[in-house]
């Protein structure tokens, strides 16, 4: 043991990691064969020690990443000493530690001198996972087999050779084909990362490098801890619904999440949240925990590095049953989605606590999957309407939303397909894709705007899931201390023959014709502070703009407006906004 | 006497290089003058005219060539300062360029928000048009929406239009038509029609460039033309050429059209310069590393040529056009040291840049800088900067970091310090390794060219880091850009879509795209009067496997093209496929994409004096002894002091020690020794490689040559 930690090596080794798990996912966006990973990026790269501990993560999709690190500790208590070089294990099950069965991970063990010294893993949303629906959702499941297949761990190249029987057993129960290319690439990603990792160890040593990898653990932990520090001390309680669980009218699902902080600790409980649904309205385990992380990493120093260190002074109580921790066997894939509610509900808490740092509420995600034929190559397609579910987030202390953003879960990483991809990768004709004016929730920091899609679908054997929230009055994005909520979502089908459907916010669609036409609204954050407060200048600019009218500019921000010349009109603008107008 | 000059306008100082027939090349450097840059060039030819003892007429007109590297377009759009500008686009649209695909690049940051669009929603004007992704007309184009939104424009004083439409790579008609009708409807209005600016698949690129175009068209054009017209009043005769961002010149003429292509136009010749140096000594691959005030700029070359992206940004903006993959980090002199909350040391990426800048230049800064850690490691002369021109306040440094690093550390002075030197050199070295590990390189494998005032003092370090084992210090280090525009070739980029599996090309179409390209980079290169038998072509083809959306790009030889010699162009995919992304599938389909053609013309390039062979006893340059940290033994020594002026080739010095030059130091570490090749550059080579590098330098260069 060389004994003295070489404080500067501890962040070389954080700024290596860091860009080895980013060299990982430009391999898996440059080779993988399905949009929803290629145009959207709906992936992950993470580097994990020899026991499972995180090292670093490229997380494009916060809520899948912070599930990776449970699911090596579970291979590696799986497997044991049976892990050896060549060897790829596959992982997709909820039940344990997975978040989603549609998102399959990929991790390669990294041997240095014959010891095992860290993983490399790389997990990704695939087109298909088998199940009872194409394309991995299914509303109508109420059982964890009718959504997909499940991958407990298992080694699909054992000591560098392909085990054909494993592989073709697996891939006998997904539909589409190109599942196996992008398994390839995520094997590919792993390469990347395990070349790297060698490097490192190499250069410097196995006993230097894991010696200093605790000390940036340890680091991380204090920047964490004076992080919880500043929070005032005091427990802090917040709630928040889905709406609908896709079986039972007017059901409402509840969050309850009381936060304490005492000191450097913080500790979540979940006392109290409702049991768990008949359908696929509950998250995994980890889906929970993972979107806790990423709810509370937007409320520390973006900077801290992502490693086990990180998550230490974190405590969660979970009880058990309740649909944030349903009972195998239940169904989960509605899973990620509950994010937005449950970030909603810590943010209502820590309002309380650290008023500057928590933004209003986030839209909430509905979203649609179409499968079908492209009778231009002949060939089965998938797609998630990425591009048309990407509403505002919600305003904060000193910034607005953030416009088009999409679903908490993804913080901005995830992307729109570009439109003459998405033409070209889909039969899909777009018609509109537009800011949706009006859509931000007011404030004196407004909410994110949301969007406007129209889209002729002109595939064949099409076939819609529709799964997400946001279209009861009560799901809106709420506002903060006087910010007004932002928009609803909406998705409706208009079908050629004239006649018109409008599915529920968990549905399936068994039958779209060729040229039915889809309009979806993604709705606006919600908006933080004061509207009356707003600049007018800010307020004057998005009329011009378009963005807003001149009622909602003078009802709901104060500023008057001259329909003909749209010049502000001074008088009545300090009139309406009283004494306190600038 | 006929002259050839090289100028680099950069954000403080005005940079050049002027050569003469004899090889003889005089370096200098004068303030800048942001509000009109041509004043600075004025002032810099007017002030080398003094030095040459000539009238700036006289001056002048002995010319031949000048070169010249422009930030006018980049600062446009870092202060966004730019045209008023427009975006007519197809309807439905219109929202795609401030979208940005809707990505946050900073996900836990909430308060973190969107660049402002270069053309405010009001100005982004919809037309009712449609091409299909076939390149089918489903919707003709209504021109009366193009006759309102060119009225729509005049009365908002829009001085320049991008147009972009969906799909018009497939069918650029409409796109054309428009343009025809803004053009007489806003006449003198600066127009950029995306399908000929960047025929290619993407909309939200396209709609990016062609936008950045249109807003730094009117000024760069106008700065263009005011600079041709005092050079003129100045009796300027030769030519004028303008560096772009893909690394070659062009003149004033064509870069006008493009000139989003001069948003990298000073950087981009740091990798052409580093060609010249390193290929002195016989090398054809580099990696150049230019350590200015704030920022790195890293850039590698393979086979004599820069690397090149087509997905360049400036300011987190699109450029979907070739630019030089050059990478920039906040490092540089003025990066600021602290210790984050986690008790881990930091440097940058703030910095104190020139004003206040470091604590030791005692004009007001007091956080700890890296030349301030620089200084208190000895290898800066607090007596000699910049010749003596400016001292340096040692102790005022030192208690910066005593208080902001030291104490907070648990460390002593110096230790600090050499944390500071140390970790700087590491962010340097990961700028290294993103243009080289991150894109499937090995930085050992290159020499490493240094440029900028600071670079050789972190050089040896940063090497080190890599296990770099040669390290080449041009004598034109400090003004290291200006030296590149000399040694450019003018260079145009063409692409053309070509779909199709690579085992079953359509020979004759394959030859045939890549000769309409050819053809037409010889017809702009005849306009720049480029003589015929200096024009030579780059091929390449973007190719993937079958149901895959990116592309790898690979060489194509002139004979694989004639003859569409397709299986040595996969081979060369498979290699590369594995080699970047960790997998190659050659049982798997391939296809390509888009065949890509440079039309290169050579210009006559400046011939540097060599030295002739002069031994290789140094001790007539030693100038005296200092105390230096070392940092492999973390202790302070007493190391050699040569004065660089009066070494010459073969010169050698055994590590360590410190090599000073008017505006540049070398630390020479302990691993290294140094010797002059016969340009002058001091090159550092490892030790235990001593032998074989020493009769490299001192030998005549055979290209071609590894390391």
């Amino acid at each position: 043991m060389s004994g003295k930690i070489d404080p500067v090596l501890v962040s070389v080794l954080q700024r290596r990691f860091k860009s080895i798990t980013e060299e990982m996912g430009l391999t898996l966006l440059r080779t993988t064969r399905s949009p929803i990973l290629n145009e959207a990026r709906d992936f992950v790269t993470g580097l994990y020690d020899a026991r499972g501990r995180m090292l670093e993560q490229t997380e494009y999709i916060p809520v899948l990443a912070f599930a990776l690190e449970p699911v090596c500790r579970h291979i590696v208590d799986f497997f044991g000493d049976d892990v050896h070089p060549g060897d790829v294990i596959l992982h997709n099950d909820v039940f344990s530690h997975g978040n989603q069965l549609a998102d399959v991970a990929v991790f390669k063990p990294i041997f240095h001198e014959e010891k095992l010294v860290a993983w490399a893993a790389c997990k990704g949303h695939q087109a298909d996972i088998g199940g009872a629906v194409a394309g991995g959702y299914n509303p109508n499941a109420r059982e964890v087999w009718q959504e997909g297949l499940r991958i407990t761990p298992v080694k699909i190249y054992e000591r560098g050779k392909l085990r054909k029987d494993v592989w073709k057993l697996i891939f006998s129960n997904i539909r589409f084909s190109i599942v196996e290319e992008d398994i390839r690439a995520q094997m590919g990603g792993c390469v990347v990362g395990e070349r790297a990792v060698l490097e490192l160890f190499q250069r410097y040593g196995s006993e230097t490098v894991l010696s200093h990898v605790e000390h940036l653990f340890d680091a991380t932990e204090k920047m964490m801890r004076a992080e919880i520090q500043a929070i005032p001390d005091g427990t802090y309680a917040g709630e928040s619904y889905v709406f609908y669980d896709g079986i039972r009218e007017g059901s409402r699902c509840k969050i309850q999440v009381s936060i304490t902080v005492a000191g450097s600790d913080i500790t979540f409980d979940y006392t109290g949240t409702d049991p768990q649904t008949p359908g696929f309205v509950n998250a995994p385990c980890s889906t929970t925990c993972s979107a806790l992380r990423l709810t509370f990493l937007m409320l520390v120093h973006p900077d801290i590095p992502h490693n086990d260190g990180m998550a230490r002074p974190i405590r969660v109580h979970i009880p058990e049953g309740c649909y944030l921790n349903p009972r195998f066997p239940a169904a989960t894939t509605f899973g990620n989605s509950i994010t937005g509610p449950h970030s909603d509900a810590i943010f209502k808490a820590l309002s309380q606590a650290i008023p500057e740092r928590v933004t209003a509420g986030w839209n909430r995600m509905l979203s649609a999957t179409t499968v079908g034929r492209d009778p231009r190559y002949r060939r089965r397609y998938v797609d998630i309407l990425f591009i048309s579910q990407k509403g505002g987030s919600g305003g904060t202390y000193g910034a607005d939303g953030y416009d088009h953003i999409g679903l908490i879960n993804c913080a901005g990483g995830i992307l729109a397909q570009d439109y003459e991809m998405m033409e070209l990768q889909v039969p899909h004709f777009l018609l509109k894709h537009e800011y949706l004016p009006n859509s931000a929730g007011a404030g004196r920091w407004r909410g994110g705007l949301g969007t406007e899609t129209i889209m002729r679908l002109d595939g064949e054997d099409v076939s819609g899931v529709v799964f997400g929230d946001g279209v009861e009055e009560e799901s809106r994005a709420f506002g903060l201390f006087g910010g007004k909520p932002g928009s609803l979502n909406r998705l409706k089908l208009q079908f050629p023959d004239g006649s018109t459907h409008e599915p529920r916010a968990k549905d399936i669609i068994p039958s779209i014709p060729r040229g039915t036409v889809l309009i979806q609204i993604a709705g606006g954050g919600g908006g933080y502070g004061d509207p009356f407060t707003r600049p007018v200048e800010l307020v004057h600019e998005e009329v011009l703009n378009g963005l807003l009218s001149l009622e909602k500019a003078r009802n709901d921000y104060g500023v008057a407006i001259d329909p003909k010349t749209l010049m502000v009109d001074v008088v009545q603008t300090t009139e309406l906004r009283g004494r306190s107008a600038k | 006497m006929r002259w050839r000059l090289g100028v680099d306008v950069g954000g403080t100082f005005t940079d050049f290089l002027l050569a003469d027939e004899d090889g003889n090349a005089q370096i200098h450097k004068t303030s800048s003058t942001p509000q009109d840059p041509s004043i600075g060039l004025m002032n810099g030819l007017a002030e080398l005219a003094d030095l040459k003892g000539l009238g700036l007429l006289d001056f002048v007109s002995q010319i031949e060539l000048i070169v010249h590297g422009t930030t006018v377009a980049t600062n446009a759009v870092l202060t966004e300062t730019g045209a008023t500008t427009g975006l007519l686009t197809t309807e439905g649209f219109r929202d795609a360029l401030e979208m940005r695909r809707g990505i946050r690049e900073e996900l836990y940051n909430n308060k973190y928000t969107a660049p402002r669009p270069l053309v405010p929603r009001r100005l982004r004007l919809p037309v009712r048009e449609r091409i299909d992704y076939a390149g089918q007309a489903v919707v003709p184009l209504h021109k009366d929406s193009v006759y309102e939104a060119a009225r729509a424009f005049r009365k908002q004083g829009v001085q320049a239009v991008a147009i972009c439409f969906m799909h018009a790579y497939a069918n650029s008609e409409h796109e054309q038509v428009a343009a025809e009708i803004l053009t007489q409807e806003m006449p003198g209005a600066y127009l950029s029609p995306s399908s000929q600016l960047l025929p290619q698949v993407r909309f939200y690129d396209r709609v990016s460039t062609a936008v950045l175009n249109s807003y730094v068209g009117p000024i760069l054009s106008s700065y263009l033309a005011s600079l041709t017209e005092k050079l003129a009043g100045a009796q300027f005769r030769g030519v004028l050429l303008v560096m772009q961002s893909n690394g070659g010149v062009t003149s004033p003429g064509v870069v006008a059209k493009s000139p989003v292509n001069t948003l990298l136009s000073g950087p981009a010749a740091g990798p052409i310069a580093g060609v010249f140096y390193s290929s002195a000594q016989g090398y054809d691959d580099c990696i150049t590393a230019d350590m200015g005030g704030t920022s790195f700029d890293a850039a590698l070359v393979k086979n004599r040529a820069p690397l090149v992206v087509t997905d360049g940004q400036i300011n987190r903006r699109l450029i979907a056009l070739p630019t030089l993959a050059i990478h920039t980090i906040g490092a540089g002199g003025g990066s600021i040291g602290w210790v984050d909350d986690g008790g881990l040391l930091r440097m940058g990426p703030r910095s104190a840049g020139a004003s206040p800048g470091p604590v030791c230049y005692g004009r007001g800064g007091e956080l700890p800088t890296c030349t301030d850690a620089d200084l208190l490691l000895g290898y800066l002369n607090k007596d000699y900067f910049l010749g003596g021109r400016m001292r340096l306040d040692y102790d005022r440094a030192a208690r910066a970091i005593e208080e902001h690093i030291a104490r907070p550390l648990g460390l002593d002075v110096v230790e600090a310090a050499a944390g500071m030197y140390r970790l700087i050199n590491v962010n340097m070295a990961s700028g290294i390794r993103e243009v080289s590990v991150k894109r499937g390189f090995d930085p050992r494998d290159f020499p490493l060219v240094v440029a900028g005032g600071a670079g050789p003092i972190h050089a040896a370090m940063i090497a080190s880091e890599l296990e770099m084992p040669l390290i080449i210090v041009p004598r034109e280090s400090s003004i290291f850009c200006a030296a590149g525009m000399l040694l450019s070739d003018l260079k145009h980029d063409f692409v053309r879509t070509y779909h199709s599996a690579l085992d079953e090309v359509d020979a004759d179409r394959f030859r045939e795209l890549f000769d309409e390209m050819a053809e037409e980079g010889e017809r702009t290169l005849r306009a720049e009067k480029v003589p015929s038998e200096r024009v030579s072509f780059q091929r390449s083809c973007d190719v993937r496997y079958v149901g895959q959306y990116h592309e790898v790009n690979v060489p194509v030889e002139g004979h694989e093209a004639r003859q569409a010699d397709t299986a040595s162009i996969l081979r060369r995919f498979h290699a590369a496929h594995d080699r970047l992304y960790g997998y190659s599938l050659p049982d798997t389909p391939a296809e390509s994409v888009n065949l890509r053609l440079s039309a290169l013309g050579r210009t006559q390039k400046p011939r540097f004096r060599e030295q002739g062979y002069c031994g290789e006893d140094s001790s007539g340059a030693l100038k005296g002894r200092r105390m230096v940290y070392l940092p492999s033994a973390k202790r302070f020594a007493e190391v050699d002091v040569y004065d660089g002026e009066r070494l010459g080739h073969g010169n050698r010095i055994v590590g360590p020690a410190i090599v000073e030059q008017l505006t540049t130091t070398v630390f020479v570490s302990p691993e290294y020794n140094v010797m002059c090749d016969r340009l002058g550059s001091y090159t550092l080579y490892l030790k235990a490689k001593a032998a074989e590098y020493e009769t490299r330098i001192k030998e005549a260069t055979n290209p071609g040559r590894r390391l």
